[in-house]
């Protein structure tokens, strides 16, 4: 029971980190029906960007709000400068440019911190770790039925609900949300009431680096660190869950994501035969099976197509 | 648009022009391991594997246009079949490359019918997650007794080093292989098998090249590049979907283990660890293909060329003293080399100025100088009635560029 | 001054121009029908006044040159459109599609409108919460006419309503145009294909030809012309 319990809530914090960065895919999708490849990146720089903040002695929480600014200016400056023109072009120059665009954030990232695993005493880092938004001492957990569950496990899967709530609340509360939901149904009609399009693509295309950045300083505080490799796994994720949710589905994305997460926990836990290494086989499986067998994923609309 | 000089196809002229380019070629596959510098024959041997990766990769790329991130798989396959066979069943490495490729292939065809269901992006997506699955499933546990896992099959333990490559060299000396006065291992074979490595790599790049060139030519290359442009159409006029992208799949596949079967002879072990067979190398091949350009033959040797230049020059960049002064102020604050964010901004600007990459552009504005003009239908060798000579006359050249 | 005059208007998609020089002019609380075929540039003329594609020449609407304003701009100077193929929000409900209609209002009446746009079509009242998507081709008609009015538009252009509509609902839609432009003094421009019952209605007729204007005069004035009536109007 004590494993067991254990085991989900492990898995329901990485699939909190899991649902973020499948929310921030959904959102691009639904706005401008592009697959961004390079999601899991724009979130690394942005876990840098936290990590740096950290350095400079800044409290988490202002760290924290300059890291998704970050995030969200590089979302808008891609949307506006590079997916929008080109994707006048082709499906398969956008999709180029997105892997360009992953390549180009993963370099400035080890350009500006170098290749090593930060914090590192070696390099100079001050931090003893990464900064994390919750307490996370070796002794910050609560015994629930023997299973030490840690307040970050914990924060990590309530900030991700909040998160979903307040989304929940911009696109069905807000008229900018509104304005997003009318952009993804019918961008030519939305044209047509007044809506500036532009204008919400960019800031759609913000949002989701910005929600994409949490999960990537939240993956780095779980992680304890931050490196040049720390995203690519959970992109891989995280696209499984927005596959499984359905690609124009954010509510299915969360599920999705924190489904993945225990799935991936459990399988790797109680089935010998998959072991740590292959967990990363759930996602792709996931993935492959959903793709050729619904394609529209768990809760997305019929509206997908495998194009 | 009028060029210097126009030239028919077939005509003698034409021939020259095309003895001329393929003397080049030669001329300079034959004077880098004999004339070059050691570090120019490993750069040019590098060059030659991922030249013949991205090769692979064009096939269902640029041919089909089916996206795949997952090729790298398919190379660390070749490269783990030749590591195996050889460390723990003591095969010659020559023997291994055939098994490579049809293990490959088969592997390709498998992956092909999943496929060939799912389209664009997400297939991009499904061969980008197999990427990264795939040095997990040599660190697996259940595999470890065949793969080693994590550390691989190191240096060591592997019978590469010792009994693999005595095929030139008997006793540490390499023998003569001198053909009328020309030592085709030049200088350098008193310096290890450097050389030797770049022969084997320049000749699993020709072989690649020409499979390619083959199959592309073929009536089953037409059906490719029918599949690229028009599904529907191509299903409508009897071309069989699923079989044509399993053949390309499975041959693409296929000739890409073969530089990893390479890369193994050459590094004497195998890990997972190995650059190219992570996602590295998958947006290698693809940033290679795009930036030579992507559906002609030529695109990946120029872009391999282009990679391994710019990636060996600016290679020791991390340390700003090895920087040229100029460049100083560009490159010295990156604590990494440069290279992989250079590739990122002329993948990004090439895609806004010369999608087709580089060749591309270079059968953009090379008719100004010599134009082609393809041979009319009607008075080819086959002798059909011309019927359609009218159309076809009149059109530009488009065959891939020689 | 007339509510909209457009002249010299030449407008097309990429390298090909579809509209060569059309001129036309809507006066305040008229109904216009353009009528022309297949291809002829009536939808091109609609998406041009709209500022939906690139065009040149002059629109001038309330006096005020509009011709390279943007979609948002002109829908808040006043011309909202109904475009061809309904053009509804499939994925939200109809309410929601109301509510994008009132995009550029910020007052407080707008739950009001939505009541009196419900008044007038008492189907949508009765699917308030269900998708358009699901609903008939004549509701999504009727709710594509309401989300534009849902704009407070002073001019309402209309892109073939009876596209894909059994005459009888055709009718009914029709009415309910003209009695909004009798109440409330609604200027229309409609565009249509098939003419017989949009002249009826109409005060003044154009007839659009390959991206020209070919004849206009009012509906017993054209009816007049045989060969016009043989055209256009097939009896």
């Amino acid at each position: 029971m004590a494993l067991f319990l254990q085991r989900l809530v492990d898995g329901l914090s990485s699939g909190s980190v899991y649902a973020l960065i499948a929310l921030g895919l959904v959102i691009i999708y639904r706005g401008t029906g592009h697959l961004n490849f390079a999601q899991g990146e724009m979130a690394l720089f942005a876990a840098y960007v936290v990590y740096q903040m950290g350095e400079w002695g800044l409290p988490i929480g202002i760290a924290l709000v300059i890291g998704l600014a970050t995030g969200f200016v590089i979302g808008a400056v891609a949307e506006v400068g590079l997916v929008r023109p080109i994707s006048k072009k082709s499906p398969f120059a956008v999709f180029i440019v997105t892997i360009g665009l992953f390549q180009l954030l993963n370099w400035l990232s080890g350009a500006i911190w170098g290749d090593q695993v930060l914090p590192n005493s070696g390099v100079g880092s001050k931090q003893q770790q990464y900064p994390s938004l919750f307490p996370d001492q070796p002794d910050d957990f609560v015994k629930v039925f023997g299973a030490a569950i840690r307040y970050q496990s914990l924060g990590v899967l309530l900030l991700t609900l909040v998160i979903t709530g307040l989304l929940f609340l911009l696109f069905n509360k807000t008229k900018f949300g509104l304005a997003m939901r009318a952009v993804a149904s019918n961008a030519e009609s939305a044209k047509l009431v007044g809506i500036r399009v532009n204008t919400v693509l960019m800031v759609s295309w913000g949002l989701a680096a910005a929600i994409g950045a949490l999960g990537g300083v939240v993956f780095a505080g779980i992680n304890n660190s931050v490196s040049l490799g720390l995203m690519f796994t959970v992109f891989i994720y995280g696209s499984a869950a927005a596959t499984l949710g359905g690609f124009d589905s954010p509510g299915g994305a969360v599920i999705a994501g924190l489904a993945i997460g225990v799935i991936e926990n459990m399988a790797a836990g109680y089935i010998g035969f998959i072991g740590q290494e292959m967990k990363l086989a759930v996602a792709f499986i996931v993935i492959l099976v959903v793709l050729m067998v619904k394609p529209s994923g768990l809760f997305g609309t019929a509206k997908v197509e495998r194009v | 648009m009028k060029s210097l000089v126009t030239i028919k196809e077939g005509s003698i002229g034409h021939w020259v022009l095309r003895l001329l380019a393929a003397a080049i070629v030669v001329a300079i596959m034959l004077w880098i391991p004999t004339k070059g510098s050691n570090g120019l024959v490993t750069s040019a041997t590098e060059a030659l594997t991922l030249m013949s990766a991205a090769m692979a990769l064009n096939l269902i790329l640029g041919y089909t246009g089916q996206i795949s991130i997952g090729h790298s798989a398919f190379y660390g396959t070749g490269a783990y079949v030749t590591g195996i066979l050889v460390s723990k069943y003591e095969w010659s490495p020559w023997l291994t490359f055939p098994v490579a490729f049809l293990f490959a292939f088969v592997v390709g065809v498998l992956v092909s019918f999943p496929a060939s269901r799912i389209k664009g992006v997400y297939l991009a997506l499904v061969t980008l997650a197999l990427a990264l699955v795939f040095p997990n499933l040599l660190r697996w546990p259940k595999l470890e007794s065949l793969t080693g896992g994590g550390p691989g099959i190191p240096n060591g333990d592997s019978a590469l080093d010792t009994t693999g490559f005595n095929i030139g060299r008997r006793d540490g000396q390499m023998r003569n292989f001198e053909i009328f006065g020309w030592d085709p291992f030049g200088d350098l074979r008193g310096q290890g098998a450097i050389p030797f490595y770049y022969w084997i790599a320049a000749g699993i790049a020709v072989i690649v090249y020409l499979v390619i060139r083959g199959v592309v030519k073929s009536r089953a290359g037409r059906s490719l590049i029918a599949v690229r442009d028009n599904e529907t159409a191509a299903a409508v006029m009897g071309v069989n979907l699923v079989a044509t992208k399993a053949f390309a799949f499975g041959i693409s596949a296929g000739l890409c283990a073969l530089p990893g079967s390479v890369t193994a002879i050459r590094l004497g072990a195998v890990s997972p660890d190995i650059a190219t067979l992570t996602i590295l190398g998958s947006l290698t091949f693809l940033i290679i293909m795009v930036i030579g350009g992507a559906g002609s033959l030529w695109g990946p040797i120029i872009g391999a060329a282009l990679y391994v230049f710019v990636t060996d020059r600016t290679g020791g960049w991390a340390d700003d003293e090895a920087i040229p002064g100029v460049l100083r102020p560009f490159f010295g604050w990156s604590k990494i080399p440069p290279g992989s964010g250079i590739f990122a901004v002329i993948l990004i600007v090439l895609m806004f100025v010369a999608p087709r990459g580089l060749v591309g552009v270079w059968k953009q504005y090379s008719p100004r100088v010599v134009r082609v003009v393809p041979r009319p239908a009607g008075v080819a060798h086959d002798a059909k009635p011309a019927l359609v000579a009218d159309t076809t006359t009149n059109s530009t050249p488009e065959g891939e560029s020689e | 001054m007339s509510l909209l005059s457009v002249s010299h208007l030449k407008a097309g998609y990429g390298p090909i121009n579809v509209l060569h020089d059309v001129e036309l002019t809507v006066e305040a609380g008229e109904i216009v029908v353009m009528l022309g075929a297949n291809g002829a540039g009536k939808t091109t003329t609609m998406r041009a006044i709209s500022g939906m594609i690139g065009r040149s020449g002059e629109v001038h609407f309330e006096g005020a040159d509009i011709a390279r304003a943007t979609p948002d701009a002109i829908v808040r100077a006043g011309i909202a459109q109904v475009p061809q193929g309904r053009g509804t929000f499939p994925e939200l409900n109809v309410e929601d599609n109301l509510r994008c209609g009132a995009y550029i209002r910020s007052d407080k009446e707008i739950d009001a409108d939505i009541d009196r746009w419900f008044d007038v079509f008492p189907r949508l009242r009765e699917r308030r919460a269900q998708r358009a998507g699901s609903l008939s081709g004549g509701e999504q008609q009727m709710l594509a006419i309401a989300r534009a009015l849902m704009a407070r538009p002073k001019l309402l252009l209309c892109d073939e309503p009876s596209l894909g509509l059994a005459p009888l609902i055709t009718q009914e839609l029709f009415a309910v145009i003209e009695r909004l432009n009798r109440e409330m003094g609604l200027s229309v421009l409609l565009v249509e294909q098939n003419a017989n019952l949009a002249m009826h209605m109409a005060h003044r007729v154009y007839l659009i030809e390959t991206g020209r204007i070919v004849a206009s005069g009012s509906a017993a004035e054209l009816s007049a012309d045989d060969s016009i009536r043989k055209a256009y109007l097939g009896f």
